[in-house]
């Protein structure tokens, strides 16, 4: 049986924004706001400090999944799970990157494929560099969802490559 | 009878974050017996060391993507072995679709566990597990096996 192709949609945007809210409030007990979902066409660039991202691969399509957080909201994230007395230092929060944004795909894959998305595991990796930015240079549409924690926003990337990258 | 603070508990998973955060879940439970193994190989090392020497874990949790060896590989690794019959072996995973879940209940886990969890959660199924072990080492037979 073929596979549902995905849409950058504002279903996808729910799961999202779902997944999101719901790893980083069950990890760290801490309360997370989702802001707006923009839709644009062509290359992006996402600022932060720590970057995670995972591969979206299905029949129709691939894509990507990207979580784009500074360092300074990962330092007040972390001591909630760590303890106030370790210091948080790029390697423990490349660590928690790669988590959060595992957790994060685990939850939309879920959701994807309850849909008959037909999703496939992706390998996590993280990109690193104090004010990054991280540019998609590809012609297809792409989504960005920004969250809130406090006053300190986050950003989620998505980008498909493929038959629905234009629905 | 195993009460909840004597239990050894080893937790196999290449995040730091998330021992850690195992480990603050079994401390609110007054576990403190608590080890933690970066990667596949050097949990089979820990779960063998221990049993050699006399002081078994009684819980093991372990994370599915490792390096060097998955934590399903190592769950079927000590399946296969029927001296650690009453260990438990937890599988921690982001992964909850029904499939994965069921290769990891043939594979002989005692439990399931997707991440993320909350610490009330994972508290929960710690008392699960725990009179898993005690009907374990009662009788022989089990939850899943």
């Amino acid at each position: 049986m073929s596979c549902t192709p995905i849409l950058l949609d504002d279903k996808l945007a729910s799961d999202i924004k779902r997944a999101v809210i719901n790893a980083i409030k069950e990890t760290f007990n801490v309360p997370v706001e989702a802001g707006k979902v923009e839709y644009g066409q062509g290359a992006a660039s996402l600022g932060g400090d720590m970057s995670g991202t995972i591969g979206i691969v299905q029949e129709h399509l691939d894509g990507t999944l990207m979580l784009c957080m500074g360092f300074d909201i990962l330092s007040e994230i972390l001591p909630h799970v760590l303890g106030k007395n370790i210091k948080i230092t790029y390697e423990i929060a490349v660590d928690a990157v790669a988590e959060i944004t595992n957790m994060v795909f685990g939850q939309v894959k879920t959701e994807l494929n309850q849909r008959n998305h037909k999703v496939k595991l992706g390998v996590p990796c993280v990109v690193t560099g104090n004010n990054n930015f991280v540019s998609h240079f590809h012609r297809g549409r792409y989504m960005i969802v920004s969250f809130y924690i406090g006053e300190k926003m986050f950003q989620t990337y998505v980008t498909l490559h493929g038959d629905a990258a234009s629905g | 009878m195993n009460q909840l603070n004597t239990l050894k508990i080893l937790i196999a998973d290449d995040h730091f974050l998330i021992r850690q955060f195992v480990t603050n879940a079994l401390m609110e439970l007054k576990i403190e017996n608590v080890q933690g193994a970066n990667d596949g190989n050097e949990a089979i090392d820990m779960i063998q060391r221990a049993k050699q020497e006399g002081a078994p874990y009684d819980v093991v949790f372990l994370d599915w993507n490792m390096p060097t060896i998955l934590g399903i590989e190592v769950l079927s690794y000590f399946r296969a072995k029927p001296e650690y019959a009453d260990t438990a072996f937890v599988m921690l995973t982001a992964e909850s679709e029904q499939q994965n879940i069921m290769k990891a209940i043939k594979a002989g886990a005692t439990s399931y566990i997707v991440k993320p969890v909350s610490a009330p959660d994972l508290g929960k199924k710690i008392f699960e597990i725990n009179e898993w072990l005690k009907r374990k080492r009662r009788v022989s037979g089990g939850m899943f096996g």
